[in-house]
């Protein structure tokens, strides 16, 4: 069946995928306008700033002036006022006297202005009426002089703006017409080919297993009982320091706006709507204090978990030994190991990105029911698993894994209960096949 | 398999493979005219399917342009043949499968694209509703 250009090539499960052709075509033209727009802004900012100021410095011949008078220019631009320091300078040259209105090649050329009054005044107070000062003046119009050379720092830092675009621009502009009229496959077989030329090594399993997670900071640590400690899939510390943050960006913007409300009502001045509209702000803030303390009791209350496994990376159909290990000083009511296998697949919905969770195995390892922890007596435990056979090895491609997990789970009497996760990396059984 | 008028069959009778094994197979499509083919593009790849994004990778692509001077024979039966990488298996999750195939994309002086896909299955990793308990 042949293919034509097509707004709509075909709907995929739920969803409709575009025309692989009008999307490259519109991605080039988007690639295009960021890649134009910064030409001419870096353009605008070299004919603006770049070239007069390069003429004042390298064209421009040295000579005296007197200051004779100063003032701040203003004009108004959009309904605002807009500043300029303005100096009054007389020089003579070869017997002709010019008295002219200058500071830098900018005043010169009718710009320089800022929204800055006190800049302005800064630089004025600089100079004196009746001094002599050094000045520079274009020998191709005698009447242009100035008395400062030199741009200044936020010049440089604007070029930022359409450096960035151009590069952003001219990097896409460039990959589109390189991979244009070019099949998935092969532009893929590209990628593969440029990625095996790259000096370091590939993330995953390396050439041997490709999209196999890399399992380096597993087998990184080694374990006190069994071969490996497992790292926590994310520590407890770092979460709670993002929820301290997130409780304190969020409480703190509510809490000003709490105040003025206040304030409003204090003064006999209410401003009802304000109060309302705060209302569901400040049930949020409440949530998130609830859930930093909460975090900050598991955190600290219960005492580090420690999980250690006898090898890595696991196979298929393999038997292999954890062990756990809880320190604190906890009365339990339960706590159970699991071996958990989860997909997740990341996909666009419409402008935002969404992640899926689906846990497609799940086996108790371990359990145990009301006992006690005492402080410098860790609870531990060394049980046997196996990774079932025929499983499905851990996966990572850009946007679909398959991750693998032993879970901690604890309820704690007084405690809220908790939940920590350790990844494990599961290879294809030898050969690939189930045992 | 046929498909889009592309005829593809592995040597091997089956369509389940191991890891390191070899595979090869044939492709064939005679209705174009010797002076109508621009390219062929025959590739070893897998790609995933379910709710995420579509990710997809080549293991081994091989692509043969009269422009360049290949000789593309539509009355001779073109041939692939590649060892099978140790992942990532063929699987069929919940929310994501991932499926090889060989496929092959005729690509014609007016400018046509077709394409003829032989899938297989790499490894025997269980189906989720098969390993479930």
């Amino acid at each position: 069946m042949a293919r034509r250009i097509r707004i709509y090539d075909k709907k995929r499960g739920h969803r409709r995928s575009g025309s692989a052709k009008a999307g490259s075509a519109g991605e080039a033209i988007f690639f295009t306008v960021f890649f134009l727009l910064g030409c001419g802004g870096l353009a605008g900012l070299i004919g603006t700033f770049v070239i007069p100021e390069w003429r004042a410095t390298h064209e421009f011949v040295p000579h005296r002036c007197a200051v004779l008078d100063m003032r701040v220019g203003h004009i108004q631009r959009e309904g605002r006022p807009f500043y300029r320091p303005e100096i009054q300078v007389k020089y003579d040259i070869e017997g002709e006297t010019y008295v002219v209105w200058t500071y830098d090649v900018h005043n010169v050329r009718g710009n320089g202005y800022s929204p800055d009054k006190l800049d302005a005044q800064r630089v004025l107070r600089q100079f004196q009426a009746g001094h002599e000062y050094r000045c520079w003046y274009d020998p191709s119009d005698r009447t242009a002089a100035v008395l400062v050379r030199g741009l200044e720092w936020w010049v440089w830092v604007t070029f930022a703006v359409p450096v960035s675009l151009i590069l952003i621009g001219g990097g896409g502009l460039i990959y589109r017409l390189v991979s244009w009229g070019k099949s998935d496959e092969r532009r893929s077989a590209l990628v593969r080919k440029a990625a095996s030329l790259a000096p370091f090594e590939p993330a995953g399993g390396g050439l041997d297993f490709p999209n196999v997670p890399n399992m380096y900071d597993i087998i990184n640590s080694p374990g006190t009982t069994l071969r490996y400690r497992l790292p926590m899939t994310a520590s407890p510390f770092w979460a709670l320091a993002a929820t301290l943050a997130a409780c304190l960006f969020w409480n703190g913007i509510v809490g000003l706006f709490v105040v003025f409300a206040i304030n409003g009502h204090v003064s006999g001045a209410p401003d009802w709507f304000l109060t309302v509209f705060l209302v569901p702000f400040a049930l949020v803030g409440v949530g998130l204090i609830y859930y930093f303390v909460r975090q900050l009791l598991v955190t600290t209350g219960i005492g580090p978990t420690m999980v250690e496994v006898s090898d890595h990376p696991l196979r298929p159909g393999e038997r292999y030994q954890i062990f756990l290990s809880q320190t604190g000083r906890l009365r339990v009511n339960s706590m159970e190991i699991l071996l958990v296998c989860e997909e997740e697949a990341t996909f666009r919905h419409g402008t935002d990105t969404r992640t899926e969770t689906r846990r497609v195995f799940e086996q108790p390892l371990f359990r145990r029911e009301g006992f006690e922890v005492h402080r410098g007596m860790p609870f531990e435990n060394l049980c046997d698993f196996e990774i079932p056979p025929g499983a499905m090895h851990s996966f990572k491609s850009p946007h679909n894994e398959v991750n693998w997990n032993v879970l901690v789970r604890g309820d704690v009497a007084n405690w809220p209960n908790y939940e920590r996760s350790f990844p494990i990396i599961v290879y294809p059984g030898e050969g690939g096949k189930s045992r | 398999m046929t498909d889009s008028n592309i005829t593809l069959r592995f040597h091997a009778n089956g369509r389940a493979f191991h890891p390191g094994e070899e595979i090869s197979g044939e492709y064939r499509f005679d209705w174009l005219a010797l002076d109508e083919i621009q390219a062929v593009e025959v590739s070893v790849l897998w790609y995933t399917d379910g709710k995420g994004d579509t990710d997809m990778a080549v293991h081994d692509f091989r692509r043969i342009s009269a422009e360049e001077g290949g000789w593309i024979d539509p009355r001779r039966p073109g041939e692939f043949r590649t060892v099978l990488p140790n992942s990532p298996l063929s699987y069929d999750g919940a929310i994501l499968k991932i499926k090889w195939c060989v496929r092959v994309r005729v690509f014609s002086e007016r400018g046509k694209e077709v394409v003829g896909e032989l899938p297989f299955r790499l490894g025997a990793v269980l189906s989720v509703k098969a390993a479930a308990p």
